[in-house]
């Protein structure tokens, strides 16, 4: 019994230890096993001659894989696609949905109703989003250039999809499009939680609607808008369904963005090994940024992490 | 225009019948006939062939694999494909006891899958594969070579597939690695109804030149009317047709026995930019720029335009989306430097045994039994395609007094070739990347029509140095024809 | 006078702000629902569009479920999405709270993590993982899909719940403690029915994970039998032609179940996020 006690002492203070980790570790197990492995053999396999009609092959090939991705003709131009691509999705997304949000803050007859239908576009898949946007805005059939003319925005059909430049600009909206929402949510959610006794004391100050907005309300959200801004960010630079969906990249890889590239070019010339070297630099650049933006931003004094 | 009806119906009567008496196809001699008379008296009429197959169907089928199970994956499951499938699976295990799991993957994806199943040897048994994928499937043995399973059986297949499919991949590959499913060429989709309001005559069992072609598109172009002479392809596969047209004056070949790539000649420049000049005098509307498979038959389905080079397996969806008298089929044109027709025959999935397979012999009893005379018939009858077995080639074939009696014609045709490949080795990240990159550049004015040839002609060249030097003893391809070499 | 003509702009301004938004969601979406009901013909007419079926057709719908299994897809997609999403939202309470609730070594490290796996391109871990699965002769089973949708939503999930957590006053479990809870009862007892709006929330973010998911599909799936919805919808696409009406169609009906959660939980996505702050 005394035994006992005391033992269950020292392990009481042990499991307070411990208790964190059991916590989290289902979660930090499954993703280790899950995502670690694969994250590791694609550093590996970049650094190899790893070809997927030859694994009898492989071999180390002296960053053969790296020389060949920097030295590609459109490595430039899918580097500025890639970065055009991401910065203007995310900035569109951020304040369309930063607009929504606002919208939606406050209390309105058929809130409900209005809320459900306008979260939808979240709700589909990136592949149907993309052939309706590739149908709506080909430039012989399809319905954009008939509303536009009809209604005399322009004078003549646009071709959407052949132009360069206008065809990453139809990815981009797709993309904005579907995001639209993810944003809205968030910053919604997190402006329902700001006080409202922080708004009284600024009205008595006197404080106009606006500077409210830049020095209440934007630093209170401000931990919100990071993190879904960051996460935003790594997800749209490395989606490249939609790209491959509406475009294919073209013309003449006037949209192709890195992944869409890589996706590609993976299955086409079965070269994994190439394939690893683009995704390690996917990952050096997202890191980078994280650790960029983060310090920017200054997400640990704002908040938590 | 009622005389122009009746010649087609001719012609095409005759077409089938050419087709269908061939022992040996277009023009074979009497001795080729008689050699491969066994199979090949070839059943004149309708009633005899499925007589012959079921013969063939009924009791023969070997039950020496029963109890064993196969896979089977096809790469482009539609409703008809997968009921015919299922249907013709209970039948191989009513007639076998051998059980085969149907499996599928959507055409989109379907390069995709086999790779990650080939990289994993997982593979099913048998697949029904792309020509355009083989390249990389024997490389890495994920499929196996069938010449030994064919053997004798050789004869009761069509010179279509011996002379020109089998004999390109004997080039190739050294070995025969597939058995066609069925067969398609391509062939020009035109506007009928178009053209007789511009009172243009159209005659298919003529032979007609590229020049005579690119004046019909410019004819069909009306931008008042917003038609367009062409649905063109800037997209991936831009190159195909394309490529067919230059080596109209290359012998229908892309490298010359030594090695040498044939269309740096000035001669194909000039053909190259009057080709682009469809996109480029806009007789294709300007978003066809990046325009693939479905917006060029979209459009033209649609009504936006005028022709369309195409597999005669899209005869399919015209018959859906179109009414009869808005479209007929028109051949290939013929080089203007020797007056041949150049054209390419293909299955469009074939039958394959996969290197995976633990059965690769009850897996060639599957392949045979689908493709024995009266399964063929209803294959070939469900898909649009032409039959492979000289005895289901008699069937009564849906179409054939109309469009397919085009196809069929082209098929028999003296001057008939069909043209190499982009080369022996594996080329399909040019075909997914910088074929079509090229012209498109080309297109948009950043670089001029040179450039983009000699472009293509270096990579192409480029790639085959280095797989000369690997396989010194390598074939090179030549133009094939029905009547072999 | 002065504030409630401010007030009366505001008002105007919101109006037009969110018909602008209503227009903008709802624009694509009726064309493809109107689009659902037209004939293939009258889809690719490329010289007359319509806003309106001129020949009004149940046919793409009655395509999708007799000759295209329909049904079997919606059956599959639903088992393995609600899977999914039930063990996720789990897996995640339990390691929102751990990274919400404790200080501990290595926590930046296992956060940092997190985001590393939102990096990894999704086709360098499908292909391992296809390796792994054959082996483990998973493939072809719901199983496949249902663990691979689980870790790639499970690190924003459970990033998300913490944030949650982190809303709600510690003070509330401690009061529990001090009624002699222990930690695991506090969690369900007292901290879970706070959080029920932020649970739906999770719910919700790893449904639509799962739901839309095509590409792991295609490669983990062999037989029609097993196929989820996407996939189906993506067999439509063939070598020559997009079947239009039956994919807009099909389109519409993928939409449904998600669009019917939404009606339900749509007050619960939002205010999940902010529960607990109410009270902070």
């Amino acid at each position: 019994m005394t035994k006992n006690k005391s033992g269950g002492k020292l392990s009481l203070q042990t499991k307070r230890k411990l208790q964190p980790y059991l916590y989290i570790a289902p979660v930090l197990i499954l993703l280790l096993i899950m995502f670690g492995y694969p994250l590791i053999k694609s550093i590996v396999m970049s650094f190899q001659d790893y070809k997927l009609s030859r694994l009898d092959k492989v071999s180390w090939n002296n960053f053969q894989n790296y020389i060949s991705m920097f030295t590609d003709k459109s490595f430039l131009l899918l580097l500025k696609n890639s970065l055009v691509y991401v910065v203007v999705a995310v900035i569109g997304q951020f304040l369309l949905g930063l607009g929504l949000a606002l919208g939606l803050n406050g209390k309105f007859r058929g809130r409900g109703i209005y809320q459900s239908i306008v979260f939808l576009p979240w709700a589909f898949s990136a592949f149907v989003v993309g052939l309706l946007f590739r149908w709506s805005f080909n430039g012989e059939y399809g319905v954009v250039n008939d509303v536009l003319l009809k209604l005399g925005i322009i004078h003549e059909k646009i071709s959407w999809l052949g132009t360069p430049g206008l065809s990453l600009a139809v990815v981009i909206m797709a993309m904005i499009w579907i995001g639209i929402p993810f944003f809205g949510i968030n910053i919604l959610a997190a402006l329902q939680s700001v006080p409202e006794d922080i708004y009284e004391a600024a009205d008595m100050d006197g404080c106009g609607t606006f500077r409210k907005f830049f020095t209440l309300t934007l630093p209170y959200i401000k931990p919100t808008i990071i993190m879904t801004i960051l996460l935003r960010t790594i997800w749209i630079f490395n989606s490249f369904d939609l790209v491959v969906i509406v475009t294919e990249g073209g013309p003449a890889n006037y949209s192709q963005t890195l992944p869409s590239y890589m996706y590609t070019q993976a299955f086409s010339s079965y070269d994994f090994g190439l394939a690893g070297a683009f995704g390690v630099l996917l990952m050096v650049i997202l890191t980078l940024y994280a650790l960029i933006f983060l310090k920017i931003t200054q997400y640990d004094k704002a908040g938590d992490f | 225009m009622k005389k122009r009806v009746v010649s087609i119906l001719l012609a095409s009567a005759m077409a089938v019948t050419a087709f269908t008496g061939c022992g040996g196809g277009g023009g074979s001699s009497a001795a080729e006939a008689s050699k491969t008379s066994e199979a090949g008296s070839a059943a004149p009429e309708a009633s005899a062939a499925s007589e012959a197959g079921s013969a063939a169907a009924s009791g023969e089928w070997s039950r020496e694999f029963e109890g064993t199970s196969l896979s089977f994956l096809d790469v482009a499951p539609s409703d008809v494909r997968t009921s015919y499938y299922e249907g013709i699976f209970q039948k191989f295990y009513e007639a076998t006891g051998i059980q085969v799991e149907y499996q599928s993957v959507p055409w989109d994806d379907a390069a995709n899958k086999l790779t990650v199943l080939g990289a994993s040897n997982t593979l099913p048994d048998v697949m029904t594969t792309w020509n355009g994928w083989l390249g990389q499937f024997t490389q890495s043995g994920w499929v196996i070579p069938l010449d030994d399973y064919i053997g004798d059986t050789v004869s009761e297949y069509t010179d279509a597939v011996v002379n020109i499919l089998w004999e390109s991949e004997k080039t190739r590959y050294n070995h025969i690695y597939t058995v066609p499913d069925g067969l398609m060429v391509k062939g020009i989709y035109v506007r009928k109804d178009w053209c007789e309001e511009l009172n243009i005559e159209l005659d298919p069992t003529k032979a007609w030149t590229y020049d005579e072609y690119f004046d019909l598109v410019e004819k069909l172009t009306d931008p008042e009317k917003n038609r367009y002479g062409a649905s063109f392809r800037g997209a991936r596969g831009a190159l195909d047709p394309l490529w067919v047209y230059l080596q109209g004056y290359t012998n229908g070949a892309t490298f010359d026995q030594k090695g040498k790539i044939q269309m740096t000649t000035d001669e194909c420049l000039t053909a190259f930019n009057k080709w682009l000049d469809i996109y480029r005098n806009h007789w294709a509307p300007e978003d066809s720029i990046n325009w693939g498979f479905t917006e060029m038959v979209d459009n033209f389905v649609g009504g936006l335009t005028g022709t369309l080079i195409n597999d005669s397996e899209v005869a399919a969806t015209l018959i859906n989306g179109m009414d009869d008298s808005q479209w007929t089929v028109m051949p290939m044109p013929t080089s203007e430097k020797d007056g041949k027709i150049y054209n390419t025959i293909n299955a469009p999935y074939a039958y394959t045994i996969s290197g995976n397979s633990e059965n690769p012999d009850a897996s060639w009893l599957l392949i045979q039994y689908l493709t024995a005379a009266e399964n063929q018939a209803e294959y070939c009858q469900a898909t649009g395609e032409i039959p492979i077995k000289k005895d289901a080639s008699g069937l009564d074939y849906y179409g054939a007094d109309g469009y397919y009696g085009v196809f069929l014609q082209e098929m028999n045709d003296e001057t008939l070739a069909v043209p190499t490949s982009f080369g022996t080795f594996d080329f399909t990240d040019l075909h997914q990347g910088l074929f079509h990159e090229e012209i498109q550049s080309c297109l948009l004015g950043d670089q001029d029509a040179k450039t983009s040839l000699d472009n293509i002609c270096n990579a192409l060249q480029t790639r085959m140095d280095e797989y000369m030097a690997e396989n010194p003893d390598a074939g090179i391809e030549v133009a094939l024809t029905m009547k072999g070499q | 006078m002065n504030r409630s003509t401010k007030k009366k702009v505001v008002g105007v301004i919101r109006f037009f702000v969110l018909a602008f938004y209503l227009l903008l969601v709802v624009l694509p979406i009726y064309w493809m629902i109107v689009t659902s009901f037209k004939t293939n013909a009258e889809i690719v007419n490329a010289q007359v569009i319509t806003y309106w079926p001129k020949t009004f057709t149940l046919d793409n719908y009655k395509g999708l479920f007799s000759v295209m299994n329909y049904g079997t897809y919606l059956k599959n997609s639903l088992i393995v999405t609600l899977s999914t999403s039930l063990v996720v939202t789990v897996l995640s309470i339990y390691g929102g709270y751990g990274l919400a609730r404790f200080k501990f070594r290595g926590k930046g490290v296992a956060m940092v993590f997190f985001l590393v796996t939102q990096m990894i391109p999704s086709i360098l871990v499908i292909i391992p993982l296809y390796v792994v699965f054959s082996q483990m002769h998973l493939i072809d089973t719901y199983t496949s899909l249902f663990i691979f949708y689980t870790v790639t939503n499970l690190p924003f999930c459970a990033i998300t719940m913490r944030s949650f957590f982190e809303r709600i006053p510690y003070a509330l479990e401690e009061a529990a403690f001090v009624d002699g809870c222990s930690r695991g009862q506090t969690l369900w007892k007292v901290v879970l029915p706070v959080m029920f709006p932020g649970i739906v929330a999770v719910f919700v973010f790893a449904f639509i994970g799962a739901w839309n998911e095509l590409i792991a599909g295609t490669i983990f799936l062999n037989t029609q039998k097993m196929w989820t919805i996407p996939i189906g919808l993506k067999s439509l696409v063939g070598k020559y032609n997009v079947d239009w009406g039956s994919m807009m169609a099909g389109g519409c009906l993928a939409l449904l179940p998600t669009a019917l959660m939404f009606i339900f939980v749509q007050k619960y996505i939002v205010e999940g996020m902010t529960a607990g702050a109410v009270k902070g």
